[in-house]
């Protein structure tokens, strides 16, 4: 058991979260391994943002156990954490150095420390000739680089990332992508929030799909996508009534493309050959399901549950 | 809760208040008032040209008795400021005329009416119509006049004006005599701007004001009139009682007022004068009301401003991750505590620097209003109410700026603090005036207004036991607020949004289950 606990680098154990009236989480079970990089997948309103806070130390639950880097109390660990939140933000009359230094304090660096560290960092972003001016002066993208340094600057162990790809610019999301595989590369575990299924995909080794305060899914991505089965994707012309095919499941349709599930034990060769009969098949593609569609799924399943 | 990080955001909050403009205005505001208040009249006094006029006077007797009257004057204002110098102690009195020091001593033990009296006796060579009543010192006073006269005969202009003798004010020029009409000429003087005035007595003054005019460009500004008119009434008056056959003693006995001489008892019981000190230490606590309050308001301010910028900015959430809400809020409450102790402080400074030199340069009673001032038992006083009212305070507005994602948010929240806020302000002059009343003791029991109020009760002073009742029921609120707002401002501080509704901060403040 000691073994584990020193390679999960957070773990949660019954974690219940209300407000008032409102459940945030209602009791999520969590683990994950130290040195991967965790993707928390869910709609807004989901709990992703209560979970996180939870797990850095902000929010208490209310019940359950949580564990992160060994502590069952995250404020002890709060040096050794790195957070990213959403909306970002800076003290706008601060000068760029102060504002570093500031934060890397406040991380229990020494301030010779941080000073030396916050020069080589701001020189390695490119922001050098800013260190003196305010922060009111720098650019949307030029905050958003300033805000990283600031959560990375005392090399965390655990770097938590809340939607780190909202509102960047395509080459910007390239350079968070490889921030974050750089992350990993240096074996310290990442966490982020995210609801665009393609990065997921692209990046994390595990997932854990939240809606509603509940745990959906939880586990590396290919077990993940492999246990909602394979998916077959369809172009194909004239009207279909693709949930009379034989072994479908579930399907989405996007007018002439559907995305097809399915049934455990079902042979995409029938299939086809019925889809023959109905209509005209453009393209026919038989792969494991997109994170995309066990996202939809799962969510939407539950939804239609709830009606 | 750990000190060093609070220590990090006390320091930042410190030095980011340094670089805002409220800070330097707390800081260069009050010594600016305080300068401009005192100095200004009395540099504009100084720089008052005395106002030169001239008398036509047909009557050949009123002018030299006005102006007899008007020595009288200066003198009797010469002794009060010589028993006042004396009663101070310190440089000023031996830099007096050994005439005038002589005679203040032997004053100093006397009533202020009394003094009067004697005064008015020595400048006149004539007893009061009641000398039998003056007690034996004063009597002896009165052979002192002959010294006096001749000081007064020897005694310079410029030496009067550095006594501050009402003379010095008024300058009376000679009706040039080159054979033109007087009247004309004067006209012109007047016209041309050489001179402010000028007086015509007519032949008979005693019997009527026939003929009697005050000739000037500028009607509005009377006071070289009213002091002239006053002088001539006097003497005017002894005139009439001669001529209707009446003493002069017996009218001044008959039309003397009866006078009560206020007495001040002290906590021993013992009757004490009423001196000029007394007055103002009675209301200088008002004028540190006034200060108190601006302090305590600013400083909360200043910390309802950051809190509200950290809020909306979202710099908060990067905090969060690195610090506990509790110790971001109580680093924030000292930090700001320290601006607003530095701005009050360089106040202290300030007039302690004053009293220690200005002295030199201003008059004497601005001098006694200083010394009032740097009383250390005020100043005292005012640090420590500072200090509770401004933690009190803070800890609404910090749970304000919590809850609000702007200032227009706060206004709002603000009008039900604000209101309580001003009711010591409204009730200052009262209090002044009975401190140890009713009103005064009900309102040093209701915490809001306890910094203020014992404040303002400060000359009374209230008795031990109500000092430490009310700063024990301060802290005690203190706490409560403090507490209340520890656990408002964990959840405010992250919601955005809609401002929570009443009831769900009572939701807050109830469940342990803040954070």
């Amino acid at each position: 058991m000691e073994e584990r606990s020193s390679a999960d680098a957070v773990v949660l154990e019954g974690v219940r979260k209300s407000f008032g009236e409102k459940v945030a989480i209602e009791e999520l079970w969590l683990r994950i391994p130290a040195g991967c990089i965790c993707g928390f997948l869910g709609p807004n309103g989901a709990g992703k943002t209560t979970t996180i806070r939870m797990i850095i130390g902000i929010f208490r639950p209310d019940a359950g156990q949580l564990r992160v880097l060994g502590q069952t109390d995250p404020s002890l660990v709060k040096h050794r954490l790195g957070y990213l939140p959403e909306e970002k933000g800076l003290y706008k009359k601060m000068r760029v150095r102060d504002l570093i230094l500031y934060f890397a304090q406040l991380k229990g660096m020494a301030a010779d420390r941080a000073r030396q560290r916050a020069n080589e960092l701001l020189a390695t972003l490119d922001l050098a000739e800013w260190a003196d001016r305010k922060c009111e002066a720098l650019s949307k993208g030029m905050g958003q680089k300033l805000q990283i340094l600031v959560s990375l600057i005392h090399r965390p162990e655990l770097v938590i990332l809340d939607e780190p790809f909202s509102g960047l610019d395509p080459l910007s999301r390239d350079a968070m992508r490889d921030l974050i595989l750089e992350l990993r590369r240096e074996g310290r575990t990442v966490i982020f929030s995210t609801h665009v299924m393609e990065q997921a995909e692209q990046l994390c080794d595990r997932v854990v799909l939240i809606d509603r305060g509940r745990k959906l899914v939880e586990g590396p991505v290919e077990e993940v996508r492999a246990s909602a089965g394979r998916s077959v994707q369809v172009e194909a012309e004239g009207a279909v009534a693709w949930e009379q095919l034989p072994g479908v499941a579930g399907f989405s349709s996007h007018g002439r493309q559907a995305d097809l599930t399915l049934a455990e034990g079902a042979d995409p060769q029938r299939l086809l050959a019925a889809l023959v009969g109905q209509a005209r098949v453009r393209r026919f593609e038989v792969r494991a399901t997109s994170l995309h569609e066990v996202f939809v799924r799962a969510v939407g399943g539950r939804r239609d549950a709830d009606l | 809760m750990r000190i060093s990080e609070v220590y990090l955001v006390a320091q930042r909050e410190y030095l980011e208040n340094l670089r805002t403009k409220a800070f330097w205005i707390g800081i260069l505001t009050f010594p600016l008032i305080i300068t401009l208040g005192i100095c200004v009249p009395i540099l504009l006094a100084r720089a008052k040209e005395a106002r030169s006029f001239a008398v036509l006077d047909h009557s050949g007797f009123l002018l030299r008795q006005v102006e007899e009257q008007a020595a009288a004057q200066d003198l009797a204002a010469a002794f009060s400021r010589a028993a006042e110098a004396y009663r101070r102690g310190g440089p000023a009195f031996a830099e007096l005329p050994e005439a005038l020091r002589g005679l203040a001593l032997g004053l100093l033990p006397l009533e202020e009416t009394q003094r009067g009296k004697v005064i008015e006796a020595l400048v006149r060579g004539e007893a009061p119509a009641d000398t039998f009543s003056l007690p034996e010192p004063a009597r002896a006073l009165l052979a002192r006049r002959e010294a006096l006269l001749d000081w007064r005969q020897q005694v310079s202009a410029a030496e009067l004006k550095d006594l501050d003798f009402p003379q010095g004010r008024y300058r009376r020029v000679e009706v040039p005599q080159d054979g033109s009409d007087p009247q004309a000429r004067l006209n012109q003087m007047v016209a041309q701007g050489e001179i402010f005035a000028y007086f015509v007595i007519g032949p008979d003054p005693v019997a009527g004001p026939q003929d009697c005019k005050y000739v000037s460009r500028n009607l509005t500004d009377t006071e070289l009139h009213d002091w002239f008119s006053g002088l001539a009434t006097a003497a005017i008056r002894q005139q009439r009682l001669i001529r209707a056959n009446l003493d002069p003693r017996t009218a001044q006995w008959v039309q003397a007022p009866l006078e009560f001489a206020g007495r001040r008892l002290d906590e021993g019981g013992a009757e004490q004068r009423v001196a000029f000190g007394d007055k103002a230490r009675q209301w200088v606590p008002l004028a540190f009301v006034y200060l108190l309050w601006f302090a305590v308001f600013t400083s909360a301010q200043m910390l309802l401003n950051s809190t509200i910028e950290e809020k909306s900015s979202r710099v908060v959430e990067v905090l969060l991750s690195s610090v506990d809400a509790g110790e971001l809020m109580a680093g924030k409450i000292a930090g700001t505590a320290a601006s607003g102790l530095t701005v009050v402080g360089s106040w202290a400074v300030f007039i302690s620097l004053a009293v220690a030199i200005v002295p030199g340069l201003l008059g004497a009673s601005a001098t006694a209003v200083a010394q009032i001032i740097a009383n250390p038992f005020y100043l005292a006083s005012f640090v420590v109410y500072f200090c509770l009212g401004y933690l009190f305070y803070a800890a609404l507005l910090v749970s304000i700026g919590s809850m609000c994602n702007s200032l227009q948010e706060t206004q709002n929240l603000m009008m039900p603090i604000l209101i309580p806020m001003m009711i010591p302000l409204f009730a200052m002059v009262p209090l002044v005036q009975d401190p140890n009343g009713l009103l005064a003791r009900v309102l040093s029991f209701i915490p809001p207004f306890t910094p203020f109020v014992m404040m303002n009760r400060a000359a009374g002073p209230p008795a031990p036991w109500e000092y430490l009742v009310t700063a024990l029921l301060m802290v005690g609120s203190i706490a409560l607020a403090t507490w209340a707002a520890a656990r408002i401002f964990r959840i405010g501080i992250l919601l955005t949004g809609k401002r929570p509704r009443l009831r769900e901060i009572w939701g807050w403040l109830r469940s342990g289950e803040a954070r």
